[in-house]
């Protein structure tokens, strides 16, 4: 018997893949998104979504609760990555590894035991919701941005400085002029790593006392008060944002190659 | 060419790969089919789909040594799963295979949509709303007329249930017809606070305005949940009529309490939606299972409980030499129940499957079984035995009973459960003080709080949307909150950052 494969019939798990959990899911969000309850076609919940102070004041909460917590682990994965990729330690995978190793432990684990932590440190969890939410999606997201600025910066020429301090470039100069801006597409691709996924992962709040639905609760507490059109349409206009936003940044992404160590 | 070379070295290899993969699935399905074929061939095995809240039924595995519940009338051990130990007991009496399959659901809610989306159960048990939601849709099959006869000798359910839910049952109707019909009780209790006596006092914790009351300022948490927090809401809104001297008095008392507690007129939500914003602004948080464990580790003082979990958090508690009680509030108190209920669509008209799952109620409610259940996960059954044994008040007193040596103890009738004609004395155990406030108020509530109880009723269409809506404007950042300046910054910080992706594509794009 002689098998021989093409490429096409070694793509059809995929292609199935895609269809089943993919391409089915939204035609189903779509057209739940765009039909009341009746199945009739209707508009009325996008008009509902952006006439409602609610959903769009939720909206908002995701976005700067995002934004907060993407600006904080830039703050905190840059210079990691930083000092990482160019110094020369001895046991460089060893450093890298323990900044990644979280990833490893159970996340509803490490989120309850980051509850104890700051409980300790805080006392009363409730009385900084909000702080404490940046915090945990901080822990949770922070080795998504340090990897792929790690890789940009790891695979840097160093002969690109050297040329710069030749041409009279202080260390201050080179960073700004050389390495910064070789580093943007693993910055891009480390902020479009945490910042989505932050505008929804409400089981982060859930955990930490934060009442304040975002994204994600909101369009659970549709779905258990059996609208299945408003909350797929919420669903919806955030997958177009997405879509946008993926859109604006999606050419550095593909130079960044970010995430090819996870 | 390179490429199309290691494809083909790489073609054997895939192929045993999946030939790895896929032989042993056809061969298990093969054998698979050849058994059952074999099976039908001697007789045939029914199978029964139950779905059950997580947790919710004794799955046996208990240590003999610690655990047996040492009876006069006789030890009871859960060593199987109270499903998997149905199975033979129904072939003992009626027959016939049988073979449960056993499966969980986390929320009402969450039934409704897994009911929804085409999951097909044969038996299922949701709480009384969504009992009645699932009535009014006619989903639901009625027991059949043997179910009732009590002087069948099966009919554990129909001969043990407690009267007073008995009558609950019978008293309550859905578009004229009694849950009784088509619901079969298991599980009941009542809502209440889970507090830390050393800290709240009697006094505080006695209204469900604790909630907003700012001593406990982010001390006291809320079930996440809309029916549990308008409840609550309303119970402390309508403090001042419902303990009412007149009110309390009046003829028509549990009518009128029950009205109060499911209005869902406009204005009234308006008040609860403000009542909520007010309780977010003071609480703790909105918990969905969490609160049982911050209770435990001193997190918060006080808890909206229901009775079940209480008890099983004061047990918890207890193993640490840390004590809490329950307490239920003096205006009023949500009476729930978990029912078992036969849908249509699975039972579909078939009288053996109709029978088996029938029979699996009443197996539940054999008084044996109803203690293995307490025991193991905390809540009250509604069957209080007497014609087929008495091991559930026997239970009662073999877990609650003072010891002869107890200082303080005090007499705790529970005869309006097991039977209001009876002597209240032949109901009635000595108990340690203590009690009063913790475990067994919980479990078995004294008749005065049953007096003050109401059943919440489901709210469909309109009024549901309505309560949906409040408890979204409860939870949500309302986009007016924001001030001026902050639109502003807002729309500034939006520009900057969609420029500052755009600078960083066209850098791209130059390299």
């Amino acid at each position: 018997m002689k098998l021989q494969f093409s490429r096409k019939t070694l793509g059809i798990p995929y292609g199935i893949f895609l269809i089943l959990f993919v391409v089915a899911p939204l035609v189903v969000i779509v057209s739940y998104a765009f039909t009341n309850g009746t199945g009739r076609f209707t508009l009325s919940n996008l008009t509902g979504f952006f006439a409602d102070p609610n959903t769009l004041g939720t909206l908002l909460y995701s976005f700067v609760l995002a934004f907060v917590t993407t600006c904080v682990c830039l703050l905190i994965a840059y210079p990691v990555a930083y000092v990482l990729a160019r110094f020369h330690w001895k046991r460089r995978s060893v450093l890298l590894m323990i900044f990644i190793m979280p990833m490893w432990i159970n996340f509803t684990l490490r989120i309850t035991a980051l509850k104890e932590i700051l409980t300790l440190i805080e006392g009363n969890l409730a009385f900084h919701p909000f702080l404490n939410s940046v915090i945990g999606m901080t822990y949770d997201f922070l080795p998504f941005m340090i990897l792929p600025i790690y890789n940009t910066l790891e695979k840097l020429d160093g002969s690109l400085l050297e040329a710069a301090a030749d041409l009279g470039a202080d260390s201050v100069q080179a960073f700004l002029k050389v390495t910064l801006p070789l580093s943007v597409p693993g910055i891009v691709s480390g902020i479009s790593m945490v910042f989505l996924p932050a505008m929804t992962n409400y089981v982060v709040l859930d955990m930490l006392y934060n009442s304040t639905y975002i994204m994600g609760s909101l369009i659970g507490s549709y779905f258990s008060a059996y609208d299945w059109h408003g909350g797929s349409m919420i669903a919806l206009v955030l997958l177009v944002i997405i879509c946008l936003f993926t859109l604006l940044t999606g050419r550095d992404e593909e130079n960044a190659r970010g995430g090819a160590l996870l | 060419m390179n490429g199309k070379n290691a494809w083909k070295k790489a073609g054997p290899l895939l192929a045993v790969l999946m030939a790895l993969v896929l032989v042993p699935g056809a061969c298990l399905s093969r054998t698979a089919g050849f058994t059952s074929q074999a099976a039908a061939a001697k007789e045939q095995v029914l199978t029964l789909r139950v779905c059950n809240w997580e947790e919710y039924m004794d799955l046996g595995e208990w240590d003999p040594e610690e655990e047996t519940i040492d009876l006069e009338s006789g030890d009871i051990l859960g060593e199987l799963p109270l499903y998997e130990e149905f199975e033979d007991w129904y072939y003992e009496n009626y027959g016939q295979r049988v073979e449960v399959e056993y499966s969980c659901f986390g929320t009402n809610e969450e039934l409704y949509n897994m009911l929804t989306l085409g999951d097909v159960y044969d038996l299922v048990c949701p709480s009384e709303y969504m009992i009645m939601k699932l009535m009014s849709e006619d989903q639901l099959v009625p027991y059949s007329a043997g179910f009732f006869e009590e002087s069948d000798p099966l009919n554990y359910y129909e001969r043990n249930v407690s009267p007073f839910i008995r009558e609950t049952f019978e008293t309550h109707e859905i578009d004229g017809q009694s849950w009784s019909r088509y619901a079969a009780g298991y599980m009941w209790g009542v809502t209440g606070f889970l507090y830390n006596p050393e800290e709240v006092s009697e006094e505080d914790v006695s209204t469900w305005a604790l909630l907003s009351n700012p001593d406990y300022f982010r001390q006291v948490t809320i079930k996440d949940n809309v029916r549990d927090a308008y409840f609550a809401a309303l119970g402390a809104i309508r403090h001042d009529q419902l303990t009412d001297a007149a009110f309390l008095a009046a003829g028509d008392y549990p009518e009128a309490l029950e009205r109060t507690m499911n209005d869902v007129s406009q204005e009234t939500i308006g008040e609860v939606q403000d009542y909520l914003q007010s309780v977010k602004d003071n609480a703790y948080s909105f918990e969905t299972d969490s609160g049982k464990a911050d209770m435990i580790t001193g997190k918060v003082l006080a808890n909206l409980q229901w009775s079940g979990d209480a008890v099983y958090a004061m047990d918890q508690a207890e193993e640490d030499d840390f004590y809490l009680n329950f307490a239920v509030p003096e205006e009023v108190t949500n009476l729930w129940f978990d029912g078992w209920v036969m849908l249509r669509r699975g039972i579909s008209e078939d009288p053996a499957k109709q029978q088996a799952a029938e029979a699996f109620v009443n197996f539940l409610s054999m008084p044996e079984n109803a203690v293995r259940n307490m025991y193991y996960i905390g809540y009250t059954s509604v069957i209080s035995g007497g014609v087929d044994g008495d091991q559930v008040f026997e239970y009662l007193d073999w877990t609650y009973g003072a010891e002869e040596d107890e200082e303080e103890t005090v007499d705790y009738e529970v005869g309006y459960f097991f039977d209001p004609e009876a002597d209240p004395s032949e109901y009635t155990i000595t108990v340690p003080a203590d009690q009063v406030q913790r475990q067994l108020f919980a479990q078995y509530p004294p008749a005065d709080v049953i007096g003050r109880s109401s059943i919440m009723q489901y709210f469909d269409g309109d009024a549901n949307a309505a309560i949906n809506r409040m408890w979204i404007n409860v939870r949500c950042y309302n986009l007016n909150k924001v001030p001026v300046f902050g639109r502003v910054l807002l729309a500034l910080l939006l520009c900057a950052v969609v420029a500052g992706l755009f600078v960083m594509r066209r850098k791209g794009r130059k390299r």
